[in-house]
């Protein structure tokens, strides 16, 4: 497997030096030997210290990530005749493969440091209250160092390097909401009154998914980051059902949500606008204003049609930000229709082996856990898929393993550690049990 | 638990199911839509590298753009080049890698070979394995008109702008704007260096990627007197040029303490106090048409300036002009400045040498036109000219008069134009002047005036009517009228008449 998604990141990054130079690209070797390194390393990680793991989700991130370097390096490599500089320099698209290495160490450090997922429950507050800390802490921060494009999200550190520990809270919030609604879902799980053949739960018991929606709604209000907010409210409300199988909580939750992003719609103007231009994108001012973004996406993707321009003969460079919040339609426009269904089926894979893997353990944590990360990723890929291809308002969201961006390549690692090392427990064969050979000697009468 | 967790991996699936559908659809379905949206520059991107794209000619065959392999080391195949730039530069406009203007604009799809009306010959070259190319565009400029036009104002280094129609057909001849720039600057494939280009062009104080004959607008001075004219002659049967007018050397305006004087203080006439009609306009008094313009109103002369083809803010030819106005004057007072060519009265120069071209076409007014035919790379005929009216501006007896009256002004020793009646052998030209009041253009000082001129010939068969108008020229008979004897005497040798 991994050999198959090594063969596919040297063609791709083949392709692109062809394309731009006519050559193999000089970096390639050097981008190409780093890479399967990294990757190798991680392998060996896994069969030493999750030997049982699942073994599809490494080569399916490794392949991500990847691509993801191939497009940074393309994006470097080739000059925007407008601005007379690449989208990305050849500078940052290095710091993607640093980053990609620092990934990997951290799915390695995990690997090792956390050899029973359940460990993870004994920190179910200490990880709620780091994971509450780490996403206020922008909002708290001054704008100079924490704003970004209008939305708060960032911590600054000199002039170069940003976190965004968002990134890393909603680990450990997938973490913290396991570990506590393992102790508490049978009390959630109690029903109230019954209307309309849903039972409805107790009132009381409303206080958690009340804090979970208010403090999303403080995200979107003082960060004015919807796409997270609403990834959150849906880990939060999608975990909740799992442990207590009550469609109920569904149906509030979303409904909270959707009540709230409309209310926000109406009152904050950064969320307004998102819909505004999702609406209406192609009004002669949204095209030239707000909306430039998202619709020279679209142009985009709509140059590149079925089968792609081909790594390198595309326009990416004349889509804003397109080596992070749109980099799929990066990729939309040079490997196509065909291109971008791959990719989705390779989100939908990971995401299919990390609910398979929670079905499998028995654990209720492990379980709560892998399910929530699994829905988490699927949820994140569909906000920022769904906003780049205006199937729903698009809110600046990165892309997992494909965007450039190292707290969420680092994040992303961590989150596909968490998987493997789940899927090891559920998938290790239960110890035999010692065996009286006195009893079960096997006799051969003839 | 695990019942909930499948359910969840139903509702992955349909949020998955739901992002396949919709890149489908954008990717499989939506792509031709998306590519005509505007501001889309892949798609503008695409057509441009597609095929070599068509050459520009003149209605004599002379080559204005062109498209050759680029030498240059880039993606874009073709590098257009422009033989006499600046000179052709309001025809042909400019095309970058960005985007394009004149009839580089008008013509694109055509010229790029994208146009669906080229579909039918793509599927033939295909078969036969000829390079599809862009259709040619030839223009209905006449490059002899074109240089005497261009060389004209780049002698007198003033800005301005000429612009020559052929009266029967609305055919424009002729279309020149000084300052000009040099398009192939802009043909550059080198995105930085075009930017800085583009950059230093459109903050030059001179204007120069102004296109002054279509977009420039200006008062028209005494020019609009043919309308005031034209307005009387249609509301008064009986008058006819002969008739006595009152023309006062001093008019009164009511309700005001203005006083009106004809230019210098003259007097209009025989100094009576009334004039023939045709020496008042041959003479150019001002008393004597702001008299008759308040005695027709604002709505008259709205009417006939409407049908001359102001007012009219979507006219191409096919770039767009920009509209020539006569707004309807709050007071008598000021309405007696607009029956001159003053008050809020602005023309492009286009729109002079409309004024001409329906006199001379016995009123009506044909629809100008700049493209004269496109033929596809096989040489078969994909667009031909069909001249169309734009508006019977004026009666044919009405039509008369006001040719009587034109040709007096360069024909009679009182006209102001006399000192032109020998310059073309053998041709008479017809003509009016016009000398426009710009007032201060906020500094306090007065700037000098716009020379304004608009003409036809020969009078007997009139075959050119031209435009000029020199901002800062002075007196119309003085800048003017001399660039448009020379854009018909180089038309007339052009086309044999002498």
């Amino acid at each position: 497997m991994l050999v198959f998604a090594f063969a596919l990141v040297l063609f791709a990054l083949a392709n692109v030096g062809f394309t731009l130079h006519g050559k193999l690209p000089s970096g390639a070797a050097f981008y190409m030997a780093i890479f399967m390194a990294i990757v190798i390393l991680a392998h060996l990680a896994v069969r030493r210290f999750a030997p049982w793991a699942d073994p599809l989700l490494l080569p399916l991130a490794a392949l991500l990530n990847g691509l993801s370097i191939v497009m940074m390096f393309r994006l470097s490599a080739q000059v925007n005749p407008a601005t007379g500089h690449p989208a990305i320099s050849a500078s940052q698209a290095n710091l993607q493969i640093a980053f990609s290495a620092i990934g990997i160490g951290c799915f390695v450090a995990v690997l090792v440091l956390i050899r029973e997922p359940r460990v993870l429950q004994r920190y179910t507050y200490t990880l709620g209250a780091v994971g509450i800390l780490l996403v206020a802490l922008p909002a708290l921060l001054p704008a100079s160092i924490s704003e970004v494009y209008g939305a708060k999200i960032q911590i600054r550190f000199g002039s170069f390097t940003t976190i965004q520990p968002e990134e890393f809270a909603k680990l450990a919030l997938a973490a913290s909401f396991a570990g506590y609604l393992v102790a508490k879902r049978d009390v959630l799980a109690l029903a109230g009154r019954r209307v309309l053949g849903i039972d409805l739960p107790r009132a009381r018991d409303l206080g958690p998914i009340l804090l979970a929606w208010a403090a999303s709604l403080l995200l979107l209000i003082f960060e004015s980051d919807i796409g997270t907010s609403a990834v959150f409210m849906g880990l939060f409300v999608a975990m909740l059902y799992i442990a207590t199988s009550r469609t109920s909580w569904l149906l509030i939750g979303f409904l909270m949500f959707v009540g709230g992003a409309f209310a926000a719609s109406k009152l904050v103007p950064h969320v307004h606008e998102r819909f505004d231009i999702w609406l209406h994108p192609f009004t002669a001012a949204n095209a030239q204003g707000n909306a430039y973004q998202l619709v020279q996406g679209l142009y985009g993707m709509a140059s590149g049609g079925l089968l792609g321009k081909g790594l390198g003969g595309g326009q990416p460079y004349i889509t804003p930000l397109v080596q992070s919040d749109l980099v799929f339609t990066a990729f939309g426009e040079e490997i196509g229709l065909a291109g971008l269904m791959a990719i989705l089926l390779i989100y939908g894979l990971i995401v299919q082996r990390g609910l398979r893997t929670a079905i499998l353990v028995k654990d209720p944590f492990s379980k709560l856990l892998a399910g929530g990360l699994s829905f988490m990723l699927a949820l994140q890929v569909f906000v920022i898929v769904g906003g780049v291809t205006r199937l729903i308002p698009l809110t600046g969201i990165t892309t997992p393993f494909l965007s450039q961006g190292g707290s969420s390549l680092v994040a992303s690692w961590i989150l596909i550690a968490l998987l493997i090392r789940v899927s090891d427990t559920a998938r290790r064969p239960p110890p035999r049990p010692i065996q009286d050979e006195g009893l079960t000697q096997v006799v051969t009468l003839k | 638990m695990n019942r909930a967790l499948r359910r969840i991996s139903l509702a992955v699936l349909v949020m998955f199911v739901l992002l396949l559908v919709n890149v489908n659809y954008l990717q499989g379905f939506d792509t031709a839509s998306l590519a005509s949206k505007p501001g889309n520059s892949r798609a503008f991107y695409a057509a441009q590298n597609q095929y070599q794209r068509g050459s520009i000619i003149t209605s004599d065959g002379k080559v204005i753009a062109a498209s050759r392999l680029s030498t240059g080391n880039d993606s874009i195949k073709y590098q257009r080049y422009y033989p006499s730039g600046p000179e052709y530069a309001p025809v042909t406009g400019y095309y970058t890698i960005f985007g394009a203007t004149g009839v580089e604009a008008a013509q694109n799809s055509l010229l790029s070979g994208n146009d669906s009306s080229l579909d039918v010959r793509k599927v033939i070259d295909l078969v036969t394995g000829k390079t599809t190319k862009g259709a040619t565009v030839q223009v209905t400029v006449n490059s002899k008109a074109q240089d005497a036009a261009w060389n004209a104002l780049k002698t007198l280094g003033k800005p301005g702008a000429v612009v020559a129609l052929n009266p029967k057909t609305g055919a424009i001849l002729a279309m020149a704007s000084y300052p000009s720039f040099d398009p192939n600057v802009l043909a550059i494939h080198d995105g930085a260096k075009l930017n800085a280009v583009d950059k230093k062009l459109l903050t030059d104080p001179t204007q120069p990627l102004l296109n002054r004959a279509l977009q420039g607008t200006y008062p028209p001075g005494s020019t609009f007197k043919i309308v005031t004219s034209s307005a009387l002659l249609t509301q008064s049967p009986s008058t006819t040029i002969n008739t006595s007018v009152d023309s006062p050397t001093v008019l009164t305006l009511p309700q005001t303490n203005n006083v009106l004087h004809n230019d210098q203080g003259e007097v209009c006439g025989d100094g009576s106090g009334q004039a023939p009609l045709i020496t008042a306009f041959a003479q150019s008094c001002d008393t004597t048409f702001a008299k008759i313009g308040m005695q027709l109103g604002a709505n008259a002369l709205n009417q006939m300036a409407e049908q001359f083809g102001m007012n009219d803010a979507n006219l191409t030819v096919p770039m767009p002009v920009a509209k020539s106005s006569y707004v309807i004057p709050p007071s008598q007072a000021e309405t007696a400045y607009s029956a001159i060519g003053q008050f809020d009265d602005t023309v492009t120069p286009l729109q002079e040498a409309m004024f001409a071209a329906a006199v001379a076409n016995g009123g009506t007014l044909m629809k100008p036109d700049l493209v004269q035919q496109v033929t596809a790379s096989d040489l078969s005929t994909v667009q031909g000219m069909s001249p169309s009216v734009l508006s019977h501006a004026i009666s044919s007896s009405v039509a008369d008069s006001m040719k009587q009256m034109m040709l007096a002004v360069v024909q009679q020793p009182e006209g102001t134009a006399y000192a032109f009646r020998q310059d073309v052998t053998g041709i008479e030209i017809a003509g009016k002047t016009g000398t426009a009041e710009t007032g201060t253009a906020g500094t306090g000082q007065v700037s000098p005036n716009d020379a304004v001129f608009t003409s036809f010939a020969p009078f007997a068969n009139p075959n050119i009517s031209v435009g000029v108008i020199i901002q800062g020229g002075g007196y119309g008979a003085a800048a003017a009228a001399p660039i448009a004897v020379q854009v018909i005497k180089a038309y007339q040798q052009a086309v044999g008449n002498q």
